[in-house]
């Protein structure tokens, strides 16, 4: 069997501002690795990165696609979202840095805690952001056995 | 017994005329509907019981023990769940319904309010030593353990691992009473009587202890015209237990079975109170996915208010609640459990679980992990041709599920009214 035969992907549209249905698409993902037989720490590493960056979109973005490649190996999520874009990626990726409002807090969001803990979660981080139109996180979590502990 | 499959829930085929309440209701989608029939599928079931409020047609019923069967004993405990006081009009008090229990046929009856203080007490010092991880989850619920270990299994080790008031109250009886009384243990039936149809499930297959120290649970809907024809019997008894009330109860343990009394007397942590099975799978979706962090408990009761909300109770859960509302307020706030009692049996771990609670065993499409994946694509395929109208006719809760049930070789694509096949290569 070749590799792009076991490679399972998926795309989930996220949009801007609906926090009626946050953590949709971090749920579906979560469930969908469970289902795929992925150890259950991974999976969790996996949610708590689908929803962190779920919720950065929910916030601050217009919308984005979370596209999802899944292979026995790795877990590969991309998050491109049309947004506003972060002026200073090292400074965002601070923790405790954050530039949520106080509505946003209020909801309990907004503690500074998104791309730190993203970054914490992944194998591979990438991230790239242009003011005014948007970012792009990629992010590789390794299956267990074959990444962090 | 300890089989991890053991259920409370169960459906009678005779009565079973193939509707789909159940089937619709289940929040795990763990019934199908065939030849006629509902079924339950046993590795997904959580003895949530939202089945049993549903049918129509009295077909789900859940294991509970019978007084009958406490024959064997020689000396028969009742232990029952604080929702009891809520279940008999304002004038009836709780020393009367104990008093009432104990004409009903129990030697013994002993009431469960401090002991769920002092599980609040122990709670308390458990967060106070372990700042980590956050949030801690209760273990009250047998429901939400029993979802823990089958849908949230990286949630396992945030259960605090205190046992719940039922059973600690148990191992304390049965540590006590059979030098007290020159009984031997087993002739000591030690029962629950409970408004859940999961206690029984905690208790033939506990998640936590190697056995449960309880002997069974009785449902209230079943003791209850007992109770109330000993309580109308008995004038003078009443007005005896009215005047010379011989139970000291908790104004803090009294309000345990309305969501948030777990957490109520806690006096230096942050809770917060969730009850109703869907709202609960959906904070606890939220807690896998890295949230509530802030929070250092979480308290989980899937029955609607808590387990005042149980199916097997009798009276509406809203007058319920309202007159345990009035008891916790009679009670007042203080305390009636010495701190010293708690701190001893809390180092001497008495009040611990013997060990912690595993996941079980996972439920992936396929255990090879490049078959599951095919299987997760062919799935996608399925879904797509589907008509997502999810009407059940099919036998499974939703489109999405007969779905996955056709990639795991239990349903065909044929078994949707809407899709017509000259059956495809595909399938």
């Amino acid at each position: 069997m070749s590799v792009a035969e076991s490679t399972f992907r998926r795309e989930f549209p996220v949009k801007g501002g609906d926090f009626a249905k946050a953590g949709t698409a971090a749920c579906e993902i979560k469930e969908l690795l469970k289902d795929l037989g992925i150890d259950t720490t991974t999976v969790r590493r996996a949610a708590i990165v689908a929803y962190e960056a779920e919720m950065n979109v929910i916030m601050y973005a217009r919308e984005a696609r979370m596209d999802l490649t899944v292979s026995p190996k790795e877990i590969h999520l991309i998050i491109d979202d049309r947004g506003p874009g972060i002026p200073d990626v090292e400074l965002a990726l601070t923790e405790g840095y954050s530039t949520a409002t106080a509505e946003m807090r209020e909801l309990g969001f907004g503690a500074g805690m998104g791309l730190p803990n993203i970054k914490r979660n992944a194998d591979v981080f990438a991230i790239d952001s242009e003011v005014g139109r948007g970012t792009r996180l990629e992010i590789t979590i390794r299956t267990n056995g074959h990444g962090k502990p | 017994m300890n089989d991890k499959n053991f259920h409370a829930i169960h459906i009678t085929k005779d009565k079973c005329i193939g509707c789909v309440h159940c089937m619709s209701a289940c929040p795990t989608r763990a019934i199908r509907v065939g030849d006629g029939k509902a079924r339950i599928i046993d590795q997904l079931c959580i003895d949530c019981a939202e089945c049993l409020r549903v049918c129509p047609h009295e077909a789900v019923h859940s294991h509970t023990t019978s007084f009958a069967s406490l024959d064997a004993f020689d000396y028969k405990v009742a232990i029952p769940s604080t929702v009891i006081y809520g279940q008999f009009g304002p004038t009836v008090v709780p020393n009367e319904i104990l008093s009432a229990l104990r004409r009903v046929g129990f030697d013994e009856v002993y009431d469960l309010s401090s002991i769920c203080e002092l599980n609040c007490a122990a709670t308390e010092e458990y967060l106070n030593e372990h700042p980590r991880p956050r949030p801690y989850i209760t273990a009250t619920c047998p429901v939400v353990v029993r979802i823990i270990q089958r849908r949230y299994p990286s949630l396992c080790g945030q259960i605090l691992p205190i046992e719940p008031p039922r059973e600690i109250a148990a191992k304390i009886l049965r540590t006590i009473l059979p030098k007290a009384l020159g009984i031997p243990a087993e002739k000591i039936g030690i029962i629950h009587i409970t408004p859940c149809p999961a206690k029984i499930v905690s208790i033939n297959s506990p998640a936590t202890l190697a056995k449960s120290y309880l002997d069974g649970a009785i449902s209230i809907r079943d003791i209850f015209p007992q109770i109330l024809k000993a309580l109308r019997k008995s004038d003078e008894d009443a007005m005896m237990r009215h005047l010379f009330p011989e139970t000291l109860f908790s104004g803090i343990g009294m309000g345990w079975p309305l969501s948030g009394g777990e957490t109520r007397g806690l006096k230096s942590h942050r809770a917060v109170a969730v009850s109703g099975i869907r709202d609960t799978m959906r904070v606890l979706d939220e807690v896998e996915g890295g949230l509530l962090q802030d929070i250092d408990l979480l308290e989980c009761t899937v029955c609607p208010d808590g387990c005042v909300g149980g199916p097997l109770g009798v009276e509406n859960r809203f007058l319920a609640k309202s007159r345990i509302l009035e008891l916790v307020a009679a009670a007042g706030e203080h305390a009636v459990v010495d701190q010293k009692d708690v701190s001893r049996l809390y180092h001497k771990n008495f009040l611990s679980f013997d060990h912690p609670v595993t996941p079980t065993e996972p439920r992936p499409l396929d255990h090879d992990p490049a078959r599951a994946i095919d299987k997760a694509k062919l799935r996608e395929e399925l879904v797509a041709e589907l008509p997502l109208k999810d009407c059940g006719v099919c036998g499974a809760p939703d489109c999405r599920t007969l779905a996955d049930d056709i990639v795991r070789g239990y349903a065909r694509l044929e078994d949707c009214p809407f899709v017509k096949t000259a059956p495809k290569e595909k399938r």
